[in-house]
């Protein structure tokens, strides 16, 4: 009882502060560089460089069977590469190369790319498909700037907490079993490696210590910051090691290394597909999430194709394979459909709540901190990326 | 008659032309680059390079404690690393080169050079196989585990050749009769071992230190792959430049390394061991 | 020989060694005394340096045993034995300084600094290098090096020194005064040495007895004298000091009798024939001139010797420049007394 009640708090407060933001669609003091937008579209240039989160363009290699480049490649001629990246740093850095015409962004990273230029607003009336995303998804804080959207919503869903059920007994319930000092599966736990992995820390916060006054977890004044930064250093010795390299996590708890962590729906299956067991879920808390947007380079050499391949992934094809694949609620509402015929999975959109917003607006989907106060704080200045950088050195230590 | 050598023709300074660009361009250019770089910063939001001098960079590598707890525990791990390497070489190179018969010398080399010719990570991911909870190394009851000490292990098999080959070297400069000497004047094997045999090789000893000592110093990949949740110097390098994308930093603690070698060097100049490089 | 009432300095018994298929030592049996300058004199491989390291320790016998002062010490290390050796590349630990080279027996025998110290300097004196204990082995010259690593080798004070060709390094000059030099330090110490060369001269220069070796065995073990005088072998006639061989139909009429002989160039008369001497009529094929005196190379008139060689005998003469008589091509008559012909022992065991 007393659980549900946390949790609705924690969804209407989560929902107040984005939708706050939402209204004024750009963070205060945010300003977009002026990139040109394509008006009209062209030949397809032959070729398209993806830069992707794993599981989001899979052209066979893993699994001959999972596939859906090739249909697209056959499609547009474009000739498509695929980068896969670990973490929004690693793409926010790699899309700086200019050798890639998409990205695949997270709402950590969106804003960080809007800002230095490195990504184009995208003309929507040139995506077809683009009427069928979940309205939910579209003009957000964290892919719009000024109502003008900056990519074609992907999908959205949960940092998961994962253990293997035949060592974690029993079954958890809380974010607590991976952040209590003294958990029985020390030098098992792995968390995931990158600085944005403070907010998990900061939410587990935000109910377990309500007097420090967290509301939002990628808005931490110092105080806030610093006691987050404390429980992830305790957690530090019982790290066996910190994942952004989806194989080695794979291999990890295959092999019994790793016991209980953060993954994602796409590794499980991974996992799961290896017969090896594995069990994941949103915990009590609520999760922290993402909420991914495709994005093009401004320096793309190839926009035509970049376009063609925003407007394959978000259509309903595309959108429902990479989706269901890598295991989150698909951004296209007719995604749902193509899973429960092509797929046979019908209740696999229910699974993940695609089409409830009230859901979606429950997880705290990955931001960009930044000083002014994402929950509406300004009596203090909060701490930004990079002072999370510079934690999370220190706490790995 | 002069001896004095003749100073070198217009067409000798053309062949050393392209050797010397690559030395000066290439290799020591690049190095300056990386160094200039450690005075400018990035944008804190967007990652954006700015070329303005600060001595930011350099201020927090001194003042945050972290920075300097990772140096030190390199420098640890790069110690122990050659510490193993010297305790293991020492017998392996004195048996080759002192004991084995030729044709036995000739197979141990090339099992001491085996290893070389498979991949750096390749040979990590064996380790990271055999220090797994449930790798072989489990079967035999020692699980190290992901860690230092894995780390320290890993390493120290990566590098072993490298200690080899300057004290096999070093050995079989030794001549057999100074064995022979220390023994007939009353030395025991220990004392012939410790007096003898470790002052001859000495120099070949630092030889390989330097080698072991450096890799270990800048590596960083072995530590994603069996260091479990260990940081070294080279991943805080790595991950500002390839992760944070904050290269001036990364530059401005990539200088760290190369100061602990200069310096180390110096000390190994006294010794006369870098003759025997 | 044998007759010590005490136990020998060294005694080795049968001892013998193989290296793979090749026998370097076939069984050897040897009584050093106490004091003696005893050399091991042969041809490079005869084993007499095998049998040296097999007494320091450094190989171990194949066979046989060992004794040093009544001790069995066949199965000892090198550093339990009281031996010490001078080596042939005189193997000086080039990281230490002359004294530390010097102090090294006594320090790893945990001597207290201040004795090893006072007994080092000493024994860089008696071979006057006292002025050079800081300098490294690598600043000296080869007979200072070879020196010094006789001190190191006495300032142990072992009941036995050995020494493994110390002298071959050196010039001849050098050689000479070092061979003199090592002989009075032997006098002065009085212990055991071993000596192992293959010049015959240095052997019967400085030593008290002498061993001659060739493939692995001991031809003959006797004084200098008894060696020069009256070898046993034709090897040994041979090895040491020039000999002039005569056997089959050579020795039936030169000497005239069956065996085989053996007469010293210094014994045969060139010129004149004294009382009771044996005669053999030659043709002179080539006069050597040595300085001091010359070599006659004389072919005998006789029928050849058993390997089918035809005779000749050499003969030593002073060089008092009266020699016009005796030139190429001309005909000549030797004489000797029968007292200086050597019977030598047949080669029976050779075939082994």
């Amino acid at each position: 009882m007393k659980r549900a009640t946390t949790l609705a708090i924690a969804a209407t407060v989560g929902a107040l502060v984005l939708t706050g933001c939402g209204n004024s669609g750009t963070v205060s003091g945010f300003k977009a560089p002026a990139v040109p937008m394509a008006t009209s579209l062209g030949h397809n240039e032959g070729a398209v460089s993806i830069l992707a989160w794993p599981g989001y363009a899979e052209d066979g290699t893993n699994d001959p069977k999972t596939d859906w480049v090739t249909p697209f490649e056959k499609a547009t001629g474009c000739q498509a590469t695929v980068k896969y990246f670990g973490t929004s740093d690693e793409a926010v850095n790699l899309i700086k190369t200019g050798d890639y015409d998409v990205v695949s962004a997270s709402g950590d990273a969106t804003l960080r790319l809007i800002a230095a230029g490195d990504v184009a607003p995208v003309n929507t009336s040139l995506l077809k498909n683009y009427g069928d995303i979940r309205s939910f998804l579209k003009n957000q804080p964290y892919n719009s700037v000024n109502g003008q959207m900056y990519g074609m919503p992907q999908g959205w869903g949960a940092n998961l907490l994962t253990y293997n059920p035949n060592v974690v007994k029993p079954a958890p319930t809380s974010w607590a079993s991976v952040f209590s000092p003294t958990s029985p599966y020390a030098g098992k736990i792995t968390p995931y490696d990158s600085p944005i992995y403070i907010a998990d820390a900061a939410l587990y916060l935000k109910n377990t210590q309500p007097s420090l006054g967290i509301k939002n977890p990628y808005a931490l004044d110092a105080t806030q910051l610093a006691a987050a930064v404390a429980i992830l250093k305790t957690q530090r010795h019982q790290v066996s090691e910190y994942w952004s390299d989806y194989l080695k996590q794979q291999q990890a708890f295959e092999n019994g290394d790793s016991v209980i962590g953060t993954s994602w729906q796409f590794i499980v299956n991974l996992i799961a597909a290896d017969k090896k067991p594995i069990k994941a879920f949103v915990p009590r808390e609520g999760s922290t999430g993402w909420s991914d947007t495709w994005m093009i380079a401004s320096k793309s050499k190839h926009p035509n194709c970049a376009y063609a391949w925003l407007d394959y992934i978000g259509g309903p094809a595309g959108n429902a394979a990479s989706a269901y694949y890598f295991g989150e609620a698909p951004a296209n509402a007719k995604a749902c459909d193509v899973i429960a015929t092509t797929d046979k999975d019908s209740s696999f959109c229910t699974t993940f709540h695609a089409g409830d917003e009230a859901y979606a607006k429950k997880l705290w989907y990955w931001t960009t901190p930044v000083s002014t106060c994402l929950d509406g704080r300004t009596n203090v200045k909060c701490t930004t990326y990079a002072d999370w950088t510079q934690a999370w050195t220190a706490i790995k230590g | 008659m002069s001896t004095r050598p003749r100073p070198p023709g217009p067409r000798t300074g053309l062949l050393l032309l392209p050797p010397l660009l690559w030395l000066g361009v290439a290799y020591l250019g690049a190095l300056g680059a990386l160094f200039l770089a450690a005075f400018w910063t990035t944008n804190e939001f967007t990652g954006d390079l700015v070329r303005v001098f600060t001595l930011d960079n350099f201020r927090e590598l001194l003042q945050a404690s972290v920075y300097r707890t990772i140096t030190l525990r390199t420098l640890g791990v790069a110690v122990l690393v050659t510490l193993v390497d010297a305790v293991l070489a020492l017998p392996i190179a004195f048996f080759m080169a002192k004991v084995a018969s030729p044709r036995l010398r000739r197979l141990l080399v090339i099992a001491v050079l085996m290893p070389l010719w498979a991949s750096y990570l390749v040979k990590a991911y064996a380790w990271r196989g055999m220090l797994s909870t449930s790798g072989p190394l489990s079967w035999l009851g020692i699980s190290p585990g992901y860690g230092l000490t894995g780390l320290v292990i890993t390493l120290a098999y990566l590098w072993l050749p490298y200690m080899i080959l300057p004290v096999f070297a070093g050995m079989e400069k030794l001549p057999d009769s100074l064995l022979e000497a220390s023994s007939d004047l009353g030395a025991p094997a220990r004392a012939t071992f410790r007096r003898v045999v470790l002052p001859s090789v000495f120099p070949a000893l630092v030889a390989g230190s330097i080698f072991t000592f450096s890799l270990t110093m800048g590596d960083y990949i072995a530590v994603k792959i069996v260091g479990g949740p260990t940081q070294m110097l080279g991943n805080v390098v790595a991950d500002n430049y390839g992760v944070a994308n904050n290269l001036p930093f990364a530059a401005a603690y990539a200088v760290v390394p190369v100061v602990v070698m200069l310096g180390y060097l110096g000390i190994v100049r006294r010794t006369g061991a870098l003759e025997n490089l | 020989m044998r007759d010590h009432a005490v136990s020998p300095s060294i005694r080795l018994t049968n001892v013998a060694k193989t290296f793979g298929s090749v026998r370097a030592v076939d069984g050897i049996s040897l009584d050093i005394a106490d004091g003696e300058f005893f050399s091991m004199l042969g041809p490079s491989g005869s084993g007499k340096t095998t049998v040296l390291r097999i007494i320091a320790g450094f190989e171990q016998p194949t066979t046989g045993r060992i004794e040093l002062a009544g001790t069995d010490v066949t199965a000892m290390p090198p550093f339990r034995r009281d031996v010490n050796t001078v080596f042939q590349d005189y193997a000086l630990f080039p990281h230490m300084s002359v004294l530390e080279n010097v102090e090294y027996g006594l320090r790893v025998k945990k001597v207290a600094k201040a004795e090893r110290r006072s007994r080092a300097t000493e024994a860089l004196a008696t071979v006057r290098l006292d002025a050079h204990g800081d300098r490294r082995p690598s600043q000296l010259s080869g007979g200072q090096r070879q020196r010094v690593a006789l001190a190191r080798a006495l300032v142990n004070r072992p009941k036995v020194l050995l020494l493994d060709e110390p002298l071959g390094a050196l010039d001849l000059k050098l050689r000479r005064e070092m061979q003199i030099e090592l002989k009075e330090i032997q006098r002065e110490v009085g212990i055991t040495f071993v000596f192992v060369t293959h010049d015959q001269e240095e052997a019967l220069t400085m030593s008290d007895r002498i061993a001659v070796f060739n493939e692995g065995r001991i031809q003959q073990v006797a004084t200098p004298r008894e060696l020069y005088e009256s070898p046993t072998s034709a090897f040994v006639a041979g090895f040491v000091g020039t000999s002039n061989l005569l056997s089959g139909a050579a020795a039936r009429t030169v000497i005239g009798r069956e065996g085989m002989f053996s007469i010293r160039p210094e014994k045969i008369h060139l010129t004149d024939v004294p009382d009771g001497a044996s005669t053999a009529a030659g043709t002179i094929r080539d006069v050597v001139y040595l300085g001091s005196a010359n070599h006659y190379v004389v072919d005998l008139d006789a029928p050849p010797d058993a390997s089918g060689a035809s005779p000749t005998l050499t003969v030593l003469r002073q060089n008092l420049n009266d020699d016009g008589v005796s030139r190429r091509g001309d005909r000549i008559q030797l004489a000797w007394l029968p007292e200086h012909v050597i019977e030598l022992q047949p080669p029976t065991e050779e075939s082994a």
